[in-house]
């Protein structure tokens, strides 16, 4: 789809889907509102919607790294103590590596 | 308690030798056009050693998935090893042994240098080495048997007697590269060849490339303990459920002098048996092979042809004997533990309390001096209701006039390992087991590969063709006959024969000499195929082994084990009747038509018999016995706690 061919308020309105799809725990909504808005929000010369498109694009990517973080924190955890967690580890997992704990 | 129960492996394992890294190709004589073939020659009769789990521990070997590939280095001696752990240019080394230098010292250095270890190859010599070898522990199944902080702790852990001193443990020790051994063959020579052309580093000079190297898979898929394994093999929602381990397991096998219901299980009134027991299996250090000879196969033959001697003496008896064959005794006492287990719990045709005495046969080849040992639990004999002394008394009389001398050790010395242990666990009996060893062992190749028909001086002439060596009498076959024919005796006197009526009791050595054969050179012969059965579904069961000897490892338990099957065969020839029974009537454990009783006393096998002259047709016939069979898997499996 292409932007430029959009009326302003379409793009306000489809900025706003995308950042409000994003809490459905979807982050990658935002981090796609955050790429592809961005030059709207932040380059282009200034129009009306265009401070609300930069706010919607500022609180998507503080989404995004949010979601960055506790991945990030979480999964380093997971691989590097889930052989220790014996039982619990297991029936986390979806597959278990075989012949290494 | 800690149970090996648990096997892993992933189909085994295979090993080849990769000619280089860069692109020069190692002409081996094939010509075949595949550029694998170029590469590799894939290296025949190689073993691997697997993973193994119990409660606690994992022990045994692991290669990568894709299998290790290491740069081929010849062991020339202990101070060589600086090579390969330290100055070598090329790591990882794929490290060649000779048999002499695989001692413990070097394993242990190996195994804490693996990151610069591929793996090991062991080639196994054609004689045994003159100073033993024995990879298992020096203290056998020391947390499994009856002795502990709450009895005897004075005897725990060979305190008193260290059995095997010669045991280096390496068996039960984890080692994360793969080790192979290998039969000193054509390959083998290739393989050194290859080392001295390309790998050797001369005059401090190093090795360039193009480099020998090597590749061995054996990965294993079972790790940390039972319980894990157990449990990941196990999971119920799983998209992809996989057996990740398989519980070690086969069956015992029992045989009774009088007819018992096998279906009406727990006690049994009036029933006073005396148990005549001995081990059926074995283990090395390498997967599936286990020629046990002195340590399983001697005691085996000895209490079967005791069983044929006393065969047409039973209705002398007034108790019964109960022939009993346990499996995996090495790991931990699988058999004897459920044969317990299963009387405590009243699975079995007959409970403990039925239970007078037990006589065990352990490890009976006889050296130069003819020597046996009656050994004994001294916690239990303090007890005075434990009768000891009859039964040792039945044994000496029994032996008596035979050519072999029967002694027994210090009181305060405890059983050594032996069925009975797991027995008395659970209550006090009287029990002896008949040893060839006072103290420690006398067998220099417990548990390894080495225990084999050379061990125990098996010799036969090269010259004799395998008929004549079925029939040739070996030293050890008379002296096995004597010991039989002292068992026999002593059983017979213990379940109530009179004193007078002994000496009709005799073992044939005509039946000692192809079991030995059998057992500890080839099995596959004309003697046990006559024995061999059909099973209903018209599959004649094979022994399976045919150019070699027994293989007395227990296996997982979906497999069928080599020796479990030939002792359940000739026991149920050598105890058995022959009965004028269709083949289809035999196979469906019945006498006629209308018979529905006998099929809960006896056990019906339609036998293959002898070959006609002249001809490939065979007699057969069907024989009744008493043999039976029941599950050999530990109780942790039956009652899924794997953490005891």
């Amino acid at each position: 789809m292409n932007l430029e061919r959009l009326p302003n308020e379409e793009k306000l309105i489809l900025c706003r889907k995308y950042y409000l799809g994003g809490f459905a725990f979807l982050p990658f909504l935002w981090l796609v509102n955050v790429v592809w808005f961005f030059r709207e929000a932040f380059v282009k010369p200034a129009y009306t919607e265009q401070l609300q498109i930069k706010a919607y694009v500022k609180w998507s990517a503080v989404g995004l790294l949010f979601w960055v973080a506790v991945l990030t924190t979480w999964i380093t955890i997971f691989q590097h103590f889930r052989a220790q967690w014996g039982e619990v580890g297991d029936s986390l997992s979806f597959t278990i590596p075989l012949g290494t704990p | 308690m800690i149970f090996f129960t648990c096997l892993c492996s992933d189909g085994g394992g295979f090993s080849s030798i990769l000619s280089s890294f860069s692109k020069l190709f190692f002409i081996a004589g094939v010509s075949s056009n595949s550029v694998g073939n170029k590469i590799y020659i894939n290296l025949n009769e190689t073993f691997p050693c697997v993973r193994l789990l119990n409660a606690t521990h994992q022990i045994g070997c692991q290669s990568s998935f894709a299998g290790d590939v290491g740069v081929v280095h010849l062991l020339e001696s202990e101070e060589n090893l600086d090579w390969v752990l330290g100055s070598g240019p090329n790591p990882p080394y794929m490290v060649i042994l000779e048999s002499t230098l695989f001692t413990r010292p070097i394993m242990m250095k190996l195994k804490h240098g693996s990151q610069r270890v591929a793996g090991v190859v062991v080639v196994e010599p054609t004689t045994n080495p003159p100073d033993g070898f024995s990879p298992h522990t020096s203290c056998p199944n020391e947390n499994t048997g009856v002795y502990s902080e709450s009895y005897g702790p004075s005897y725990a852990h060979c305190n008193v007697t260290v059995w095997n001193p010669l045991g280096t443990g390496l068996s039960y020790e984890e080692f994360d590269f793969p080790i192979f051994s290998m039969k000193d063959s054509n390959d083998t020579e290739v393989l050194r060849r290859c080392y001295r052309e390309h790998n050797r580093a001369v005059n401090g000079s190093t090795p360039q490339y193009p480099l020998c190297a090597m590749q061995l898979f054996s990965h294993m898929s079972a790790v940390r303990d039972t319980a894990t394994c157990m449990r990941r093999s196990e999971i119920p929602f799983s998209l992809t459920p996989e057996e990740v381990c398989d519980p070690l397991g086969d069956e015992n096998v029992w045989a009774s002098t009088k007819p018992l219901n096998n279906t009406a299980k727990g006690h049994k009134e009036g029933e006073s048996v005396v148990i005549a027991a001995a081990k059926m299996d074995s283990r090395s250090f390498f997967f599936d092979v286990a020629p046990g000879a002195d340590g399983t196969a001697t005691g085996l033959v000895a209490l079967l042809a005791a069983a044929n001697a006393l065969r047409n003496a039973t209705a002398e008896l007034n108790r019964t004997i109960l022939y009993t064959f346990f499996h995996g005794e090495t790991f931990d006492y699988i058999g004897s533990s459920r044969m317990v287990y299963d009387m405590e719990n009243n699975q079995f045709a007959l409970d403990l309390d039925n239970v007078h005495s037990i006589l065990e046969v352990g490890q009976v080849a006889l050296g130069s001096n003819s020597r046996l040992w009656l050994h004994s639990d001294p916690v239990s004999r303090r007890n005075s209701s434990v009768n000891v002394e009859k039964l040792a008394s039945n044994l000496h009389l029994a032996a008596a006039g035979l050519n072999i001398s029967l002694e027994e050790p210090n009181v305060t010395q405890p059983l050594p390992p032996s069925s009975l242990q797991r027995f008395l666990r659970a209550r006090p009996i009287p029990g002896v087991v008949i040893e060839n060893h006072q103290a420690s062992f006398t067998n220099k190749y417990y548990q390894s590969i080495f225990d084999n028909a050379e061990s125990l001086q098996l010799n036969y002439s090269p010259n004799l063709t395998a008929e004549e060596q079925l029939e040739f009498v070996t030293d050890a076959a008379k002296n096995l006959t004597e010991v039989a024919t002292a068992v026999a005796r002593g059983l017979y006197l213990q379940a109530g024969g009179h004193p007078a009526g002994m000496n009709a009791v005799q073992a044939d050595s005509r039946l000692v000499r192809p079991m030995l054969y059998t057992f500890l050179v080839r099995g596959k012969n004309s003697w046990s195929e006559q024995l061999r059965g059909q099973s209903s579904d018209g599959d004649v069961s094979s022994f399976s082994s045919e150019d070699r000897p027994t293989n007395f490892y227990i296996g997982v338990h979906q497999q069928m084990s080599e020796p479990r099957f030939m002792v359940q065969t000739i026991l149920a020839n050598l105890t058995g009747t022959i009965v004028n029974v269709t083949k289809e009537n035999c196979q469906k454990q019945k006498e006629d038509e209308e018979d529905v009783r006998n099929k809960h006393l006896y056990y019906y096998q339609w036998v293959q018999g002898p070959l006609r002259p002249n001809s490939t047709e065979r007699d057969s016939f069907c024989v009744r016995s008493g043999v039976r069979r029941f599950a050999a898997k530990s109780p942790a499996f039956v009652l899924r706690e794997y953490t005891s």
